[in-house]
């Protein structure tokens, strides 16, 4: 019965996570209370952006908040995803890392069962900023289908980016450190992509930097699926850039995380 | 099977880049025995168990648990052991019963099984009505003990313990230490570090005391305190300006017919004789006629205490260990 025992210690796992994630008052101020405000002070500080003539023509809308509740996900996402390596840490100094290590289990089951209530939190998150943003009368061009792919690319891109968290996590062993790199990489990453402005509107530089910047590949599927419509090729590019990032991130936590439970 | 439940031969840990954290030690633990492992802090106690329970890698040597090869098949010995390490490890956002069905989860239970063994464990460690407030709500004796449940829950054939009474109140302590006998009476083997040395006394069939690293004394504690064999005097001498107070003791006490051993300790001198009380005015009267004035002494029959001061020079100080900080900001690096 090794599938069955596989998928009771990733559940257990992956339950611990959830229930903590919950219970802790930082979930709800990420996933409520700061989109709000973001909500709040880049649409009201910036809805004149939506009335530029070039705005609608580029984006396919007069309204910024359309046009933003995307960087709104994304900024959630990438926030939500910075905070994984945490979790690592705290269990690394309280010793819970020890009691996991004792168990029976594969070792690549602790890992895979955080990762897996990363992008569970994540997948809650996305469901609270949608929800406000339709309150606030943003419509998803796309309907359902459009919904989905909002979905998997919020999950899949945040798992990809949690990677990075937990590698700096695992390599520095220091909440702090952790913290702070998160931040400093977070907002230079987000307004230096195609997220909160057209790409035309962008400064010559930003324009050179939001192009290997992989932040921007995601935004332009988001804003694509709420605005205009499909497109398969962006969101194609959308899955291919979530994957080589994910490829990376993954692949170096993986190799961090085995040195840490080695021993 | 073998006797002998845990074999460990010439066991070497090094860290990088060179600190010999153990170096070569042997020693066996008897299937059915609670085995103590003393010794001061930074010894080799906790790197001991963290080899013994798969935690750590050894550098060198031969250790077998219940007959299997530790390098071999650590996980067949994950399966047959528990661990209470001496952080806690218990998860602070979850309540005493989600931490245990956690556990049950790790060694792959079913539901039903897992039901009935938290009931159990709480009952056993008397947290049935603390069961379903987070744990983080516990004080210090409450989290040993749900991370002792915790321990408890694969029915381990060996527990490991690392210091599972430190900074407990007396009412704590002796109920960890009842739970513990009776488990050993119902057929586990025990393996402990503790710091109280009169616990260690009352509760384990053999003793080891580890110091720098290597194994200084074994044997059960009646056989280690006959070792000594001798009363024990502790004496203090008063700092006299630069004068070497201690040298000038020894030689006066060296003249005092009746002594066994004089000893260098930590913060004096330790006199071996077969009858002290008869002995103590003359070592008075010995120091008295060398102008030295005594700041302490203290008069024993044989304790574990003095066979751990015999053996490392050092007396047993129990250091309370504090709680660990939550906060997320506390940055602090574990050292392993």
């Amino acid at each position: 019965m090794a599938t069955r025992d596989f998928f009771v210690e990733v559940a257990g796992i992956f339950g611990r996570w959830i229930r903590k994630t919950l219970r802790r008052p930082m979930f709800l101020f990420f996933s409520l209370i700061q989109p709000i405000v973001w909500f709040v002070l880049f649409t009201q500080a910036f809805s004149s952006i939506g009335s530029i003539p070039q705005f609608a023509l580029l984006t396919g809308t007069d309204s910024y908040l359309t046009f933003f509740s995307g960087a709104v996900i994304i900024q959630t996402v990438i926030a939500s995803a910075m905070q994984s390596g945490m979790g690592f840490v705290q269990d690394l100094e309280s010793g819970f890392l020890d009691k996991l290590k004792v168990a029976p289990i594969r070792r690549s089951s602790i890992l895979l069962g955080k990762l897996l209530s990363d992008g569970f939190r994540i997948f809650l998150q996305t469901i609270i900023i949608l929800l406000l943003a339709v309150a606030l009368g943003v419509g998803v061009a796309t309907g359902f289908g459009g919904v989905f792919f909002l979905f998997a690319i919020a999950v899949a891109f945040g798992i990809a980016w949690s990677g990075i968290s937990t590698f700096i996590a695992l390599v520095t062993r220091n909440s702090e450190a952790t913290l702070m790199i998160s931040i400093l990489t977070t907002f230079p990453l987000l307004f230096l992509s195609t997220a909160v402005m057209p790409k035309a509107l962008l400064p010559d530089w930003v324009q050179t930097v939001s192009i290997y910047n992989p932040i921007s590949y995601i935004a332009d599927a988001l804003h694509k699926l709420i605005i205009t419509g499909w497109d398969w090729s962006v969101l194609g590019a959308a899955f291919l850039v979530t994957l080589v990032v994910g490829a990376i991130t993954l692949s170096a936590t993986t190799a961090m995380f085995r040195r840490a439970v080695a021993g | 099977m073998a006797d002998n439940i845990i074999e460990v031969r010439d066991l070497v840990k090094i860290y990088e880049p060179d600190v010999k954290a153990v170096n070569r030690i042997s020693f066996h633990l008897k299937r059915g025995e609670v085995f103590g492992f003393l010794g001061p802090n930074g010894a080799g106690k906790s790197t001991t168990i963290k080899v013994l329970t798969t935690l750590l890698r050894k550098t060198s040597g031969n250790v077998k648990v219940d007959g299997i090869d530790i390098d071999e098949d650590p996980a067949s010995i994950r399966k047959i052991i528990g661990y209470a390490s001496q952080e806690v490890g218990i998860d602070d956002d979850l309540t005493a019963r989600e931490n245990l069905r956690l556990q049950c989860m790790l060694h792959h239970f079913h539901k039903a099984e897992a039901d009935k063994r938290i009931v159990e464990l709480l009952k056993t460690v008397d947290l049935e009505e603390a069961a379903d407030r987070r744990a983080a709500t516990y004080s210090g004796g409450m989290r040993k003990r749900l991370d002792l449940a915790m321990a408890l829950i694969p029915r381990p054939k060996i527990l490991f313990l690392d210091e599972p009474t430190t900074g407990l109140d007396p009412q704590n302590r002796q109920a960890i230490w009842e739970y513990i006998r009776t488990l050993n009476e119902r057929g586990t083997t025990i393996f402990l570090t503790t710091q109280y040395m009169e616990e260690a006394d009352r509760i384990a069939d053999r003793l080891c005391i580890i110091d720098h690293g290597k194994i200084v004394a074994q044997g059960t504690p009646a056989s280690l305190k006959a070792e000594i064999g001798a009363d024990v005097v502790q004496l203090s001498i008063r700092e006299n300006g630069g004068v070497d107070t201690r040298a000038l003791a020894k030689a006066a006490l060296s003249k005092v017919p009746g002594i066994q051993e004089i000893q260098d300790i930590e913060g004096g001198l330790a006199v071996y004789s077969q009858n002290a009380p008869a002995l103590v005015p003359q070592l008075v009267l010995a120091l008295n006629d060398a102008k030295l004035e005594i700041s302490q002494l203290t008069l024993s029959h044989p304790s574990l205490d003095d066979v751990f001061v015999k053996y490392t020079g050092r007396k047993m100080r129990v250091e309370e260990v504090k709680p660990i900080s939550r906060s997320p900001f506390s940055g602090r690096r574990r050292p392993m």
